[in-house]
């Protein structure tokens, strides 16, 4: 009787499944944004909890801080933005480049994410922050993992 | 002999005939094709993710203002550069219950004559040596924004995690968001380290 009903049965068609995974495709391709990983510094993100996540993405402006990965440049910690190394006095100007390139209403409003390795000294990093409170560019986000 | 017609007519029809004949293109493995992308670019990309601790740097000023504080509303954590906690002038080894001390120091109203009189006065302040390794420093910002949160998160019936999860976008959520915050101002003050 079973058998009867099974042999029966039409076969599912399958015709939909290239739209639902192109769909699906095409989410992915909006929703993730390609960015290429650092790839000049080591960067051993430390861990939080109490995080908070950024809404305006278009305000984030990254900096990364770590050991160079290529010993030729030495063991010391040092600073890099958009993959290219930068000194800790450039840094104001690198802020000031960076809010010129949003719109005016919202220079101020620029969200500076710090990308550390966790054994960066603080000394380092205070420096960064006394370059950034120089130009104004104040907001700044510690980019922790979750715990 | 057969004569080839040359005219524009047969040349169509002839074309037509040809189309009619022709099979549908199989499209089965379309469906292959598709997941092969979306595999690559699952794998490709990263999901950009700016999560992390934010703070409000201090305004930058060429000469230091004196700003009177009652010691009793300055809660100090400082860190050594052997990453070494002092806590209201007590030598600690770990954080362990700084976020319930931090939160209870806020929340005093008053009432602990050692305490904050207020939780608008109280601030929270860190303070790094040159020396300390961010990984410790975030470690402290972490608890005293933890503790800043429950706080907050108390006050309007949800936990931490829900209340640091609000969607700023939706009124009804974000009344809820600036409801916990009302007269709790997250005080918490970067000391430029020696």
């Amino acid at each position: 009787m079973f058998r009867k009903k099974s042999k029966k049965q039409t076969e599912i068609t399958t015709a939909a499944l290239p739209d639902i995974v192109f769909l699906l495709l095409f989410f992915f391709m909006v929703s993730a944004t390609i960015r290429p990983p650092e790839e000049l510094l080591k960067t051993k993100l430390p861990q939080a909890d109490a995080i908070s996540k950024v809404n305006r993405k278009e305000l984030i402006r990254e900096i990364n801080i770590g050991i160079p990965k290529n010993a030729q440049f030495g063991t010391e910690p040092k600073i890099s933005v958009e993959s290219r190394f930068i000194d800790v006095e450039d840094v104001s100007r690198w802020a000031v480049e960076q809010k010129e390139s949003l719109p005016e209403n919202l220079k101020d409003h620029m969200i500076v994410l710090i990308r550390s390795d966790e054994l960066v000294h603080m000394g380092l990093i205070a420096d960064i922050q006394e370059e950034l409170k120089k130009v104004n560019a104040r907001k700044v986000v510690y980019r922790t993992l979750e715990e | 002999m057969l004569q080839q017609d040359y005219s524009i007519e047969s040349i169509l029809k002839n074309m037509r005939s040809k189309n009619l004949k022709q099979e549908p293109i199989n499209s089965g493995s379309m469906a292959d094709i598709a997941f092969l992308l979306l595999i690559f670019f699952l794998v490709s990309t990263t999901l950009a993710q700016e999560k992390g601790l934010s703070l409000l740097l201090p305004p930058k000023t060429e000469e230091k203002i004196d700003v009177p504080i009652h010691e009793r509303n300055l809660y100090k954590i400082l860190i050594n550069s052997q990453n070494q906690f002092l806590i209201n002038n007590e030598p600690k080894t770990s954080l362990e219950g700084v976020k319930e001390e931090v939160r209870k120091f806020v929340m005093n109203n008053g009432a602990d004559p050692n305490l904050s009189i207020n939780p608008e006065k109280a601030i929270v302040s860190i303070k790094a040596n040159r020396g300390t390794e961010y990984k410790y420093f975030v470690e402290v910002l972490d608890e005293a924004k933890a503790a800043y949160y429950e706080i907050y998160a108390e006050r309007v019936g949800l936990t931490a995690e829900q209340y640091r999860a609000i969607n700023h976008d939706d009124p009804i959520e974000y009344d809820m968001y600036l409801k916990g915050k009302e007269g709790i101002p997250m005080n918490i003050s970067i000391a430029q380290p020696d």
